[in-house]
């Protein structure tokens, strides 16, 4: 049931765009695609939709294969970025688009398109905007509009690509926890694209992280964030520091400093940790201080460790000068093969 | 005292100025003598000579031929612009080139290449002529000059409005049920329609005051196929330039009629849109 992606590649020229996915979103379910620009999120979203084709594996809809069906005869509902409204139609004549396109005997009366209508505005929490256009609208007005534009037709599920992308920072806070709402009260299958790792986590009931055209992982928010599954989501998600160290005996160690336990084959390998999973103390790395600054109650440093080109992060409880020499020793970390 | 509206746009008083001075000059003043010369002449004189049925044959030849080349222009050069902005192919910059030869060419060279192909020996009419159609030298002729040099108006006034529709809103018209007919019929030529119609309006007048490409092919038969820009030049070989300047008011004033309807067409729907 819900959505279901077996093997699916894409390659556009020379590019291979996507390396065989698999995923399902189970009914009723909210997924993230979350990664970078060019990791194939929007891609495969494309294709989920029917506006892309796969060059090789299959979509399947409630256990029904759909790979070849386009976009218009899928049932979904798509949410573009910038919006994709019509701007010579009203509000109202926008949201109906979906129903007047049908074919003259599966179509619902005038009066009940505009029941309808109503109805969806009332939902998006535009009421009484129908006649107004597009251009009189806000951004966020906006996408609301292209929303309830996309429910009209009922869709099966819907598909959102960056669709708080073109808005500003406290719009985009606000139409996300509403969109939220949203989506508990209609319990839809969704699937939404992003690259902004705290839109993901805060939304997704599962967040789906994507890099180079694979997934790296798939889990929910608290575990891509405390339990990440490569050295590529933990700098990905989160602030992170990377520490080359060698496993000798399930323990790592920085030239002669023991971090702790590691289960790890020995080798060298890179340590990760949080800026927060840091504390200062005597046997720690030594490293210097570049810049002080306070954060959350605590102080925010960045410093220079040798032979480490991109300065650490960390946050102490006691602020130490600039310049200064601290020893810095990560309480909590994650190996991965360098 | 009120003080005038500071702006930071310099110097409007004198930029519009300089444009109604240059509109005058270049525009208006040369237009202005067209209605003084034909002034000259009594109403019935001049109605004698600008509506005479020689006359009114030219004239219905010039705008009918004009109308249907930029309702063909409309077809095809939309076509043309649709090309050459939605898809990617080796040679497109060489096909837009193409587009706007009409413009470069020398107009009365565009009508002597047009009489050699579609002649009754001409490399395409000589398949025409055992069918029964005739084209040089008749109408239709006129109307395919008409159609050359009209060709750049309308794919240069589409184009770039095609360009800013893009692609996701025929896509998200499609994902909402649509079908490639209706994608077209409901979503881009409304949004092109304005461009559209700009484009067949420049195509339109620029039909009806061509002459170099249209009186090779047009055969210039009085009552059949003579142009009103050429019973204009006729009278003016008569050395009867009222009566040249009467057709000449005729013809601007249904220009100008026509286009003022069109840009009235557009007011209304920018006013319907209200930005």
């Amino acid at each position: 049931m819900g959505i279901t992606v077996t093997g699916v590649a894409k390659t556009f020229g020379s590019f291979a765009a996507l390396h065989g996915i698999d995923l399902d979103a189970q009914p009723g379910e909210f997924l993230a695609l979350l990664g970078p620009s060019g990791s194939g999120k929007t891609t495969l979203l494309r294709i989920i939709a029917g506006l892309e084709f796969p060059d090789a594996g299959t979509v399947a809809f409630d256990n029904e294969d759909v790979t070849g069906r386009p976009v218009s005869e899928r049932g979904v509902g798509f949410v573009f970025q910038q919006y994709a409204l019509f701007r010579h139609m009203t509000i109202a004549d926008n949201i109906a688009f979906g129903l007047t396109v049908r074919p003259r005997r599966d179509r619902p009366a005038k009066a009940e398109i505009a029941r309808r209508v109503d109805e969806l505005l009332d939902l998006v929490q535009l009421p009484g905007l129908g006649g107004r256009y597009p251009a009189q609208l806000s951004g966020g007005q906006r996408q609301r509009v292209a929303l309830a534009r996309a429910l009209a037709v009922e869709p099966r599920f819907l598909l959102l690509d960056e669709p708080f992308g073109a808005l500003d920072a406290k719009v985009r806070k606000d139409l996300r926890r509403w969109l939220r709402g949203l989506h508990d009260r209609l319990g839809l299958t969704s699937i939404f694209v992003t690259h902004d790792q705290e839109e993901a986590l805060e939304l997704a009931d599962r967040v789906v992280v994507m890099d180079h055209g694979v997934i790296e992982q798939v889990a929910p928010p608290a575990d891509i964030y405390d339990r990440p599954a490569s050295a590529f989501v933990f700098g990905f998600v989160g602030e992170s520091n990377c520490l080359p160290v060698t496993v000798r005996a399930g323990r790592a160690w920085h030239h002669d400093i023991d971090l702790g336990a590691a289960e790890a084959p020995d080798g060298p390998a890179n340590a990760w940790f949080r800026p927060h999973d840091v504390v200062a103390d005597d046997t720690g790395i030594p490293a210097t201080v570049l810049l002080a600054r306070p954060k959350n109650g605590l102080t925010r440093i960045e410093a220079q460790v040798a032979g480490i080109d991109k300065p650490f992060e960390a946050d102490l409880a006691t602020a130490p000068a600039v310049g200064a020499t601290v020893h810095l020793r990560p309480f909590r970390f994650r190996i991965f093969p360098a | 005292m009120t003080r005038a509206k500071r702006s930071v746009l310099p110097g409007f008083g004198l930029t519009l100025g300089l444009t109604l001075a240059y509109l005058s000059i270049v525009v208006l003043i040369p237009l202005s003598t067209v209605f003084l010369k034909s002034a000259g002449m009594g109403p019935a004189d001049f109605a004698r000579v600008a509506f005479s049925e020689r006359a009114v044959a030219a004239y219905r030849l010039s705008f009918g031929a004009a109308l249907a080349a930029a309702a063909v222009n409309a077809v095809f050069g939309m076509l043309v612009a649709w090309v050459l902005v939605r898809y990617r192919f080796i040679g497109r910059r060489f096909v837009s080139a193409i587009v706007d030869l009409p413009f470069a060419l020398p107009t009365a060279v565009a009508g002597i290449a047009l009489t050699a192909l579609w002649a009754a020996d001409g490399w395409i009419g000589q398949y025409l002529a055992p069918l029964g159609i005739k084209v040089a030298y008749t109408s239709l002729g006129v109307t395919i000059a008409l159609v050359f040099v009209g060709l750049p108006f309308v794919v240069r006034s589409v184009e770039p409005v095609l360009e800013d529709v893009g692609r996701d809103l025929e896509e998200a018209a499609a994902s909402l049920g649509a079908g490639r007919f209706t994608i077209f019929r409901r979503v881009i030529l409304p949004a092109i329609g304005p461009a559209l119609l700009t484009g067949f309006a420049l195509a339109f007048a620029r039909g009806v005051g061509e002459y170099g490409s249209v009186i090779f092919i047009a055969g210039n038969l009085p009552y059949k196929t003579e142009i009103a820009p050429l019973l204009i030049v006729t009278q003016l070989e008569q050395y009867d330039y009222a009566g040249a300047t009467a057709i000449a008011t005729v013809m601007l004033l249904l220009a100008f009629a026509m286009l003022l309807a069109v840009n009235l067409t557009q007011v209304w729907r920018r006013r319907r849109m209200e930005r």
